[in-house]
């Protein structure tokens, strides 16, 4: 959950936009990035006298977490806030006191007082909502992924593309400054070719949330049901899986995996463990896997080139080459972003974290930076969520559309469907001809 | 996670992890932290000219010269160390007797000519304990602060641990761990010779520049009481380090004989 705020959200981003511009290369990099170039200081200020009326639908954790960020917002007032569930509802008012109360989304969408919609409810509603919503004439920012299936997923990519509503969904990591970055130099040859890429997502933690009747269970504990959930791919993989195709520049065209229920035997029904392949055109692949029954490996997003390793959730990278000297601080600082606790040499270079030797760390970002260790199940501070909410907010009130964010939550939640195809059928699946988009290379 | 850095303040490189408060938060508290730091390098550095500590070395030998509320206490807190730890403490590395000091003007005059103040051996734990009342009194509850990882104070522990450990290598024998020490709100500091830096400290009792291969270690609560004794236990011989052990209450002392 996010800190109570009594301040503004961070402009330190907007700012990292506004001053790409006036660095060489910095037009290039909003080029390859186009959904930042309207996320400015300025464009903020020209909007804060404004506000853009937001509606939660979805009022649980992950809703509750958007209130907090967007109560910090200037140019933002929440005015609705909905969910069938009351005691979330309750929680949420208690946050948002003046919102008017709903219980049923489409009276939401009646409103004419609402210029946009957050969806954060559980994925099997989000394509049925987010339809309604665009139909109605609202702008919407749903959570990932896009839908739960890859019909849904198409029918909302095509209704957006004949709408002239905004439509965002919550691709954090597009909004996180360590990622752009991270992602920058990569483009920029940092690290050589990418010749392939490891993400892993580990938690130990049965997923679940209390259930105050048995009723309740299906619909409290909807991520653990396949009625209502992609399980680990479409609630942590698809960030990841984002990460890569934006690192690479390209599509995977096929994927093969295994899923399994390992530990938690509790009456779910998606998997607790699964390790899968994506293969690109090329011949890089990803290897993703995501297991929540052990967390020592945490939660990683590297691309790895010919020269050097991007860690980009842990905003720390390595080149092969390079001298393998680097002062105590520096080792601190590698030990906090790997998790690891050893001791720092005193007055001189002689300790190495035992699981990466022979590399020394470079941050990505040069002063400070924050890292998501992946346990929180709601959110984690500074992880872009509340950067994209506030691009979205801004684009309700100038009606600009998030250039290539659906394409991006299109192409990811199409991949993390596959991934549960090739590991439900345990075969090779191509990517499917009727699903490709014109933005995709293969 | 926070991690500030000065690259040349106080004669070295400064370093502070911060971890457990907000990003806004922890830029406002480094902020402070430098403000102080640039201020306090700017009264004690005497490689600056126009430090305080530089006009008092410039003058003081030709007529006494009178010094900020701030540089009286620090001399003050600098001739009672002179007195805990036998002399062997001495921020004029040669003869404090030869300094007077005038309570009335708070002035300070050198009797001897060529006398000066080397404040090397206190400054950083002078400092470090201004940042750690920083840090505490912004309800900072972990942090790793060092000056050129020789002087540390570790506030509460490291994110995945329970303190924040720091091992010693032989500065001889590249790759041999002399020890760990888990710190928790407490500050290290350690005085010795390096292959490439030796006899740089010298013992004002008999003037002589210490060459042994040794390395001391002291772990206080007290930042300047660290780095006061570190300086003074390399100088001192086996009746003095029994005496020294009276006037300090410390956490441990490593003395390595490398």
């Amino acid at each position: 959950m996010s800190e109570k705020k009594d301040k503004q959200v961070d402009l330190s981003l907007r700012q990292f936009i506004k001053d790409l511009g006036g660095i060489t290369g910095g037009a290039a990099l909003l080029g390859a990035m186009p959904w930042l170039q309207s996320f400015t200081p300025d464009k903020l200020k020209e909007v804060e006298k404004e506000k853009s009326r937001i509606a939660i639908i979805g009022t649980g954790s992950r809703g509750q977490y958007h209130i907090h960020n967007l109560l910090a917002m200037p140019h933002t007032e929440i005015v609705a806030l909905c969910d069938n569930y009351p005691p979330n509802l309750e929680a949420a008012a208690a946050l948002s006191p003046k919102a008017k109360k709903y219980s049923d989304y489409r009276k939401v969408l009646e409103s004419p007082e609402i210029d946009g919609v957050v969806i954060a409810t559980p994925l099997n509603w989000h394509a049925p909502m987010v339809l309604d919503a665009l139909s109605a004439g609202k702008h919407v920012f749903c959570e990932k992924s896009m839908a739960y299936s890859m019909e849904q997923c198409k029918a909302i990519y095509d209704a957006y593309q004949s709408s002239d509503r905004v439509l965002y969904f919550c691709m954090q990591r597009m909004f996180d400054e360590k990622y752009i970055k991270g992602i920058q130099m990569i483009h920029s040859g940092v690290i050589g070719d990418v010749v392939g890429a490891r993400c892993h997502w580990f938690r130990n933690h049965d997923w679940r949330r209390a259930v105050p009747t048995p009723q309740l269970e299906r619909s409290i504990n909807w991520r653990l049901y396949r009625e209502s959930s992609g399980g680990l791919m479409t609630e942590l993989a698809t960030h990841q899986l984002e990460v890569c195709n934006w690192a690479t520049k390209r599509i995977p065209g096929s994927v093969m995996g295994m899923g399994d229920i390992v530990y938690w035997k509790d009456g779910r029904e998606v998997y607790d463990s699964v390790n899968l392949v994506y293969h690109y055109g090329n011949g890089v692949k990803i290897n993703y896997e995501s297991l929540i029954s052990n967390k020592y490996n945490g939660m990683e997003d590297q691309i790895l080139g010919h020269k050097g390793t991007m860690n980009l959730a842990t905003g720390i990278y390595y080149l092969e080459n390079e001298d393998v000297g680097k002062s105590g601080i520096e080792q601190l600082l590698s030990q906090i972003g790997e998790k690891v606790f050893t001791a720092v040499p005193l007055a001189g270079a002689s300790w190495r974290p035992e699981t990466k030797k022979e590399y020394k760390p470079f941050p990505i970002l040069s002063e400070n930076f924050n890292v998501n260790d992946g346990l929180s199940m709601v959110g984690a501070v500074n992880d872009g969520s509340d950067q994209i909410l506030s691009a979205f907010c801004q684009a309700c009130i100038t009606g600009e559309k998030g250039k290539d964010i659906v394409e991006e939550a299109y192409s990811s939640t199409i991949l993390c469907l596959l991934g549960n195809q090739a590991m439900e059928e345990q075969r090779k699946i191509d990517f499917p001809e009727e699903y490709k988009i014109p933005s995709m290379n293969f | 996670m926070f991690h500030g850095s000065l690259s040349r303040i106080m004669g070295t490189r400064f370093d502070l992890v911060l971890t457990g408060a907000g990003r806004e938060h922890s830029a406002r508290i480094w902020e402070h932290i430098q403000y102080e730091l640039e201020s306090l390098d700017h009264m004690l550095n005497r490689f600056d000219p126009d430090s305080e500590i530089s006009v008092i070395n410039n003058r003081a030998g030709n007529s006494p010269v009178q010094v900020s509320h701030e540089m009286w206490s620090i001399l003050q807190e600098c001739r009672d160390y002179h007195q805990k730890t036998f002399g062997l403490f001495d921020i004029t590395l040669s003869d404090f007797s030869r300094v007077t000091f005038h309570e009335k003007e708070h002035s300070v005059h050198f009797l001897q000519p060529g006398l000066s103040f080397d404040l090397g051996g206190y400054a950083k734990g002078y400092a470090m304990k201004k940042v750690v009342n920083i840090l505490k009194t912004n309800n900072v509850e972990n942090c790793f602060v060092d000056f050129g990882l020789s002087a540390i104070f570790a506030l509460g522990h490291h994110p995945y641990g329970d303190s924040w450990k720091v091992s010693i290598e032989n500065p001889f024998h590249k790759g041999e761990i002399l020890g760990e020490i888990a710190l928790k709100n407490s500050a290290l500091s350690t005085s010795g010779n390096t292959p490439n830096y030796a006899g740089h400290i010298v013992n004002p009792l008999n003037r002589k520049w210490n060459r042994e291969k040794r390395l001391v270690c002291v772990e206080s609560d007290d930042p300047v009481d660290a780095e006061v004794l570190t300086t003074a236990w390399i100088a001192a011989d086996t009746i003095l380090k029994e005496k020294l052990l009276t006037q300090f209450d410390t956490k441990q002392i490593l003395d390595y004989n490398l």
